[in-house]
């Protein structure tokens, strides 16, 4: 009960959060600004042919995804940060932590909440997705399951990064590094092609890292007309159990780390 | 013997800026107890060390070496923090929930039964006077209103130790009347209140203990009573001071005041028998002979400033 209640209420507040509010209606300002290409491509459907017009929607559904899910990763990397961060600065978790909650409890509950906000954001993305696919004429042929599934997990990895990662430093230096190993972690990864650092740091890092790619359900997006390949079940089990567990490991050291933080 | 509600033992606690060589000693080998079922006044300049003694109290510092026990637990301790209200110096609550979401929220975390809750919300903003605000966000409440939220979360699981820091600030007169009179009925309720407080007349009616720290160091504990009687002057109260003996007051280095209709005479104690002969042989009417009590105020600036 007092996770839940921790948790609701972080979410109560994430939802009212001004920066968080400001930012997404920046956002979905971009993203309607980019639906003209969309409506565009439909409209050329009759001169390229089928076949060209649904590679096109499925181009730019996945551009957009892309951008989207990205968003999505800094949105729960600033949030989690945030959450706890705030929290601390304005005194409020002195009357939390006077009640009988235990450290890792605060923790968990914070995290919870951050990852109610994201599962509105995951549904919407969903959502935004099938509307995507059906201005450009098509219609979106992935699991929604798998739609929801990856980014959730993606997210409480690096919720769990950034929660991590303030409980020893400043919420805006915790951000800035969430974002550099969101940056760093899709550079090292072996669908990125060529990469800048040496083979031996690039596997050090990949090991390191959490792997966006694998837990990325952009490989998902498929049309009706072009269906890809059906992925079997253990590899989404294993793939999502990695998140999962390197968002545990993260958790894990973060209550750790939490236990003796002056509040 | 019960086990003391709160001990500190030995307790030093260091703060090391960071980014500095220097460092500031915030408490140093602080020891003292408080029984169960007493109000005991934490009473120290700024800086003393009050906040950060708390704070370690509530698990929300460390110390760097020493012992701290609260209701026989360390602090921090979940079956602790279960009986103990707390209310912050400087606290701040979620703008966005109202008083009574606020306490429900707090009534969730304690584990409280919430079939029961909206009779025990109802009865606890009454009587803090924040009845008749129920749909006001705590965003747009004065800060006496928040103060009086805090001390009504504070009593909320029927606590049987209220830590209080600076619990009366923000609070008009007879809102400070009527927190100091709650705390005197959690006391009849055999329950332990330790309080940190700056306005000193008003702790002396309630107090029974007092713990004095200055720059980290404890210079003072003990009951009230006692640390106030501990003077070595008396008063003598008569009705007149006749023209003969003001010679022999002077001799006796005492301090005679007009005091209404009567005369008051400040002296030491070890000479009050024979001051006393010499003014009723003089004619006059002794009226009492009490020994001088001084005040809360009286004996923390005396103690301080000593130290000082």
């Amino acid at each position: 009960m007092k996770i839940r209640a921790i948790a609701f209420n972080t979410f109560s507040s994430l939802v009212r959060n001004k920066v968080i509010i400001l930012f997404c209606a920046m956002f979905a300002c971009i993203v309607l600004f980019m639906l003209m290409p969309l409506m565009m491509a439909k409209s050329m459907a009759k001169s390229i042919g089928a076949g060209q017009s649904a590679t096109m929607v499925l181009g730019m559904v996945s551009a957009v995804t892309m951008m989207v899910t990205g968003f999505g990763s800094l949105l729960a990397i600033w949030a989690s940060a945030d959450a706890v961060a705030s929290e601390i600065r304005s005194g409020t978790v002195l009357a939390v932590m006077a009640r009988p909650v235990r450290r890792w409890e605060f923790l968990l509950g914070k995290f919870l909440g951050v990852q109610m906000m994201m599962a509105i954001y995951v549904v919407a993305m969903l959502l935004l997705s099938y509307l995507l696919t059906w201005l450009g004429g098509e219609r979106l042929g992935s699991s929604p399951v798998l739609l929801i599934l990856y980014p959730m997990v993606r997210y409480a990895v690096y919720s769990a990064l950034a929660i991590l990662l303030v409980t020893v430093m400043h919420p805006v230096v915790a951000f800035v590094c969430g974002f550099v190993v969101a940056v760093l972690s899709s550079m090292v990864s072996p669908s990125a092609g060529h990469s800048v650092f040496p083979a031996a740091i690039r596997l050090g890092l990949y090991v390191l890292l959490p792997s966006t790619g694998l837990l990325s359900e952009e490989r998902f997006l498929a049309l009706t007309q072009s269906p890809l390949k059906a992925a079997p079940f253990t590899d989404h089990l294993i793939a999502l159990t990695y998140g999962l567990d390197y968002a545990l490991v993260c958790f894990l050291l973060a209550a750790w780390v939490f236990r003796r933080r002056p509040l | 013997m019960s086990t003391p509600a709160i001990e500190f033992l030995e307790v030093t606690k260091v703060f090391h800026p960071r980014f500095s060589e220097e460092y500031v000693a915030a408490l140093t080998g602080v020891s003292f107890e408080v029984v169960p079922g007493e109000v005991c006044a934490f009473l120290g300049p700024n800086g003393a060390g009050k906040t950060t003694s708390i704070s370690i109290l509530m698990g929300f510092l460390f110390p760097d070496s020493g012992t701290v026990r609260v209701l026989g637990h360390p602090p921090g301790d979940v079956r602790a923090k279960a009986q103990i209200g707390f209310v912050p110096e400087n606290f701040a609550y979620y703008k966005f929930l109202t008083g009574p979401q606020l306490l429900r929220f707090h009534m969730r975390l304690a584990g409280l039964d919430l079939a029961s809750a909206e009779t025990r919300i109802g009865e606890l903003l009454a009587a803090v006077r924040l009845h008749g605000y129920e749909s006001l966000k705590i965003g747009k409440y004065s800060r006496g209103m928040v103060q009086r939220l805090g001390i009504a979360q504070a009593l909320l699981a029927d606590p049987q130790l209220l830590v209080l820091d600076e619990p009366t600030s923000g609070l008009d007169p007879a809102g400070r009347h009527e927190v100091l009179d709650l705390i005197t009925s959690l006391r009849d309720r055999g329950k332990t209140v330790f309080l940190s407080s700056h306005i000193l007349p008003e702790v002396e009616h309630i107090c029974d203990r007092v713990v004095i720290l200055d720059r980290g160091r404890l210079l003072r504990v003990g009951f009230l009573r006692e640390l106030l009687r501990s003077g070595d002057q008396v008063e003598i109260v008569i009705d007149r001071v006749p023209d003969e003996t003001s010679a022999a007051l002077a001799e006796f280095g005492a301090i005679a005041t007009p005091v209404e209709q009567r005369v008051r005479i400040v002296a030491d104690a070890s000479r009050k028998r024979e001051l006393a002969e010499l003014l009723w042989a003089a004619g006059c009417d002794v009226v009492s002979i009490n020994p001088l009590k001084s005040s809360l105020e009286d004996l923390f600036l005396k103690t301080v400033g000593g130290a000082s």
